[in-house]
């Protein structure tokens, strides 16, 4: 590899340009197959083989003779449909249907106007200019010393031994790399536009499901398909359209492949790496995307309508209207009111849980007393029990207190069961504050209590911070709880309040989603703000909403 | 200082006594009250009356749906831990790495762990709606599907469903321990290893998982009580139909008590229920207790 670096550009040269050329050439073979129904004749008590049959059957072969004539491609198909009926005699229907079928090559995509065209035209037009760019560079018959990185390692004076037509060239190969890769990289998309007309869009619009748009779609693809010949037809004629791909694709994937490590190998001189990075690349998107799906269809949804909501021939990627008068409905429904009481719970608990976890975690990381390992495995171990397994014990107790179906109920057991974390983390950040501050502030005649708030507290904001943060954040997320002490509507915190929008027989989507988003955006954000210091944080304790 | 005075002996049990008495009153107490209960008898407005004995246990194990659920606890706490371990291990590997971007898919991946789990179940309660859900619409529309698919058409299918959402909210919280865990290991190691020849897979099963395994544990003990505990994602999207199929016992025990009011055996239940998360936490401590001393 490191021999002769301007012998291995040539190399890869040489397979470029031909592969390069290879692949314009394949793109004018006949890759998609339409296959169209242009005349369809149904026959009623007709058996096969009978008068009725072969009368039909001279007409069908009549109007075939005609389309050919036209120079068209037809084939005549019978399909033949036995019924016994309710007297117990045999029906058959003969359904008689002439079909053409089409080939189509890629450049006949580029002047159809269909929506995948433009892309089309991009990936073709970033070909041929580097093609263009690829044969300057051969041509100048220059040799291409290795690419600027591994320059800069060999020769750290820059560029300064090769001189100003060799930087030229190489300049000239960079955009011809980057311009072939990025119309690699637009393949699958029009693939994927084309299989969303053809598969989806031409259905739907044939079974008028979906009819915005249809006359414009249509008339192009008459003209695309048929030179316009078909005309008023044209909605029978797409009605069973099938598209197949010649295997000659495959051909071409295959050379685009080759295509994509000859350049690849050309612009970074080796290609393992670069194709690691773009499987890293490919794995961290298709990660964020799969984790953002489900936010991606909660805010569209919360801004669609009902009717909209249900329909499975939704085409679009956004509301097609955007329903503003959703948010206004919910904020009649009680959503602000649902909001203002886990705003209530949520900082209570939180404010509770810190009054109380300030003092324990200082003493735990201050003081030596005899204990301090049993009271630490006591707060653990509250920590492993989740309200849930004690629910019929909550409310008991709740009943007994009298603070059952109240807002102060469920901010005390938010902050009792928050109380472990809070704790843990506190400690965590006072521990690693040095004591010596404290100390001189208490030389200088502070009480111990103020060099805790006037000293210790602000060095650790950023940890109390993080603390109450996320406190906060498990009280406003917490559902099981509150369904079981709230019993009254109005005293309902968002997560049980949502539930109200979603009964058996009906679940109105777009109101559940849109108090959903106003839920959650709140709680994402303040998360974000604390997600690196509670890292740090997270293997001493353990943190889980 | 006078350090000796009774009065300094007692001043940290006095900082302590607030958090004490929050933790006291509204967990131990709870805990004594579900003890006591699952040992009486309980009227169906769930009155206690007087000792049982252990009628309670038995009415609960002898319940129609009592293998079912435990059964289907099992396979819920393993299957979730499990593979959302093993994607929070691969996603934390990656993030490890510097790439363009970092912050911002950090960013984003935080937001199942962030978000309730009642929404987050209730919007893949419509994705995976066979009549209009998005899934379906979003397939069909890229082609990749031909015909609307029933992706939720008997309960072992949703049962996965759930376990799938489960894992979906579960990988950030696995992968944030372990990529801490990976943050601390010291670079140089790499290196050294790199130089000695040692190849990705030598480093990863050599290096990097021993180095991890501290967070790992603490975050996998974590795991499996919050995911036993967990309630909303099968209580939103199957509230346990058809007949308890798909119910765990966290949620098979609320709706015996709050639906079919047989608190008796609800109860009972959740003693079990405790036991079991107590055998947890004691591992738990174990393993926390050892890391304290460690440090």
């Amino acid at each position: 590899m490191k021999a002769d670096p301007a012998k291995n550009n040539r190399l890869s040269l040489i397979w470029f340009l031909p592969g390069l050329l290879l692949a314009l050439i394949l793109m004018s073979l006949p890759l998609y197959h339409f296959t169209a129904n242009v005349y369809t004749k149904k026959s009623a008590n007709t058996f096969v083989g009978d008068d009725t049959y072969k009368e039909v059957r001279a007409e069908v072969d009549a109007a075939a003779e005609e389309f050919r004539a036209q120079g068209m491609d037809v084939n005549v198909e019978e399909a033949v449909t036995t019924r016994t009926n309710s007297k117990g005699e045999e029906t058959s229907l003969v359904a008689f249907s002439i079909t053409q079928t089409v080939s189509k090559n890629l450049w006949s995509f580029l002047f159809a106007g269909l929506p995948s065209s433009p892309v089309l035209w991009i990936m073709t037009a970033c070909m041929v200019l580097s093609l263009f760019c690829a044969a300057c560079v051969t041509a100048g018959g220059r040799s291409v010393s290795h690419p600027r990185r591994e320059n800069r390692k060999t020769d750290p004076a820059g560029t300064a031994s090769s001189g100003k037509a060799d930087r030229k060239s190489r300049l000239l190969l960079d955009v011809s790399c980057w311009l072939l890769l990025a119309g690699i990289i637009l393949t699958p998309v029009f693939l994927l536009m084309n299989n969303y007309l053809f598969w989806r869009k031409i259905r739907l619009y044939n079974e008028e499901l979906v009819t915005e748009g249809r006359d414009a779609l249509f008339s192009k693809m008459d003209a695309f398909l048929f030179h316009g010949d078909m005309g008023e037809g044209i909605g029978q004629a797409l009605g069973n359209l099938s598209v197949s791909h010649s295997p000659a694709v495959w051909l071409l994937m295959l050379c685009f492949l080759l295509l994509a490590v000859a350049a690849v190998r050309l612009r970074f001189g080796n290609v393992k790496k670069p194709v690691l990075r773009v499987l890293l690349y490919a794995f961290v998107i298709a990660v964020c995307a799969v984790t953002l799906y489900p936010y991606y269809v909660m805010f569209i949804t919360a801004f669609r309508s009902n009717a909209e909501t249900l329909d499975m021939y939704f085409l679009h990627l956004l509301p097609t209207k955007w329903i503003w008068s959703n948010l206004s409905d919910i904020i009649h429904r009680g959503v602000p009111g649902f909001l203002l009481n886990s705003l209530m719970i949520a900082g209570g608990a939180t404010a509770l849980a810190m009054l109380c976890g300030i003092p324990a975690a200082y003493a735990m990381a201050r003081m030596n007393f005899k204990g301090k390992k049993a009271f630490l495995g006591f707060v653990i171990m509250s920590q492993m029990f989740s309200p849930v397994v004690l629910l019929i014990g909550i409310s008991q107790l709740m009943n007994t207190l009298h603070m059952s179906d109240s807002i102060p109920g469920l901010i005390f057991i938010n902050a009792a069961f928050n109380q472990a974390f809070a704790i843990w983390l506190l400690r965590g950040t006072f521990i690693a504050i040095s004591p010596e501050m404290e100390q001189a502030a208490r030389i200088d005649g502070c009480s111990t209590t103020g060099s805790l708030v006037r000293v210790l507290l602000p060095m650790a904001a950023p940890g109390i911070v993080t603390t109450l943060i996320f406190v906060f954040i498990n009280a406003w997320n917490e559902y099981t709880i509150s369904t079981v002490l709230i019993s009254t509507a109005a005293k309902r915190p968002i997560t049980v309040g949502i539930t109200q929008f979603s009964s058996f027989n009906m679940i109105e989507w777009q109101y559940l989603f849109a108090a959903s988003l106003l839920a959650t955006v709140p709680v994402v954000i303040l998360f974000m703000a604390i997600e690196k210091h509670l890292t740090s944080g997270l293997t001493s304790g353990g943190v889980k909403g | 200082m006078n350090t000796g005075s009774r009065k300094n002996k007692l001043t940290p049990y006095l900082w302590l006594l607030p958090s004490i008495l929050l933790i006291a009153v509204f967990v131990v107490f709870p805990i004594a009250i579900v003890f006591r209960l699952s040992f009486s008898e309980i009227s169906k407005s769930g009155v206690p009356g007087g000792f049982n004995g252990i009628r309670n246990y038995v009415d609960a194990v002898n319940l129609p749906a009592f293998r079912t659920v435990m059964i289907n606890t099992f396979w819920w706490v393993v299957s979730v831990v499990g593979l959302s371990t093993l994607f929070g291990i691969i996603i934390a590997l990656v993030l490890n790495q510097e790439f363009f971007g970092r912050k911002a898919a950090r960013s984003i991946l935080i937001f199942p762990w962030a978000t309730s789990l009642v929404i987050q179940a209730s919007v893949w309660n419509y994705i995976i709606k066979y009549e209009y859900g998005s899934l379906n619409n979003v397939l069909l529309n890229l082609g990749i599907i031909k015909e609307a698919m029933n992706w939720r058409s008997s309960y072992q299918v949703e049962f996965v469903w759930e376990c799938a959402v489960g894992i979906f909210v579960t990988v950030p919280f696995v992968a944030f321990c372990v990529l801490s865990g990976l943050q601390s290991i010291d670079k140089s190691l790499y290196e050294s290893a790199i130089v000695d020849g040692a190849g990705f897979w030598d480093k990863l099963f050599r290096i990097t998982l021993p180095l991890v395994k501290p967070a790992l544990s603490v975050s996998t003990v974590l795991n499996i009580i919050y995911v036993f505990n967990s309630f909303p994602i099968i209580y939103t999207m199957t509230k346990g139909a058809p007949a308890n199929k798909t119910d765990t016992m966290i949620t098979y025990l609320y709706m015996l008590s709050f639906y079919d009011r047989k608190k008796g055996p609800a109860i009972a239940l959740s003693v079990i229920g405790f036991v079991i998360l107590c055998i947890c936490a004691g591992i738990y401590m174990t393993v926390v207790m050892r890391k304290e001393e460690e440090q």
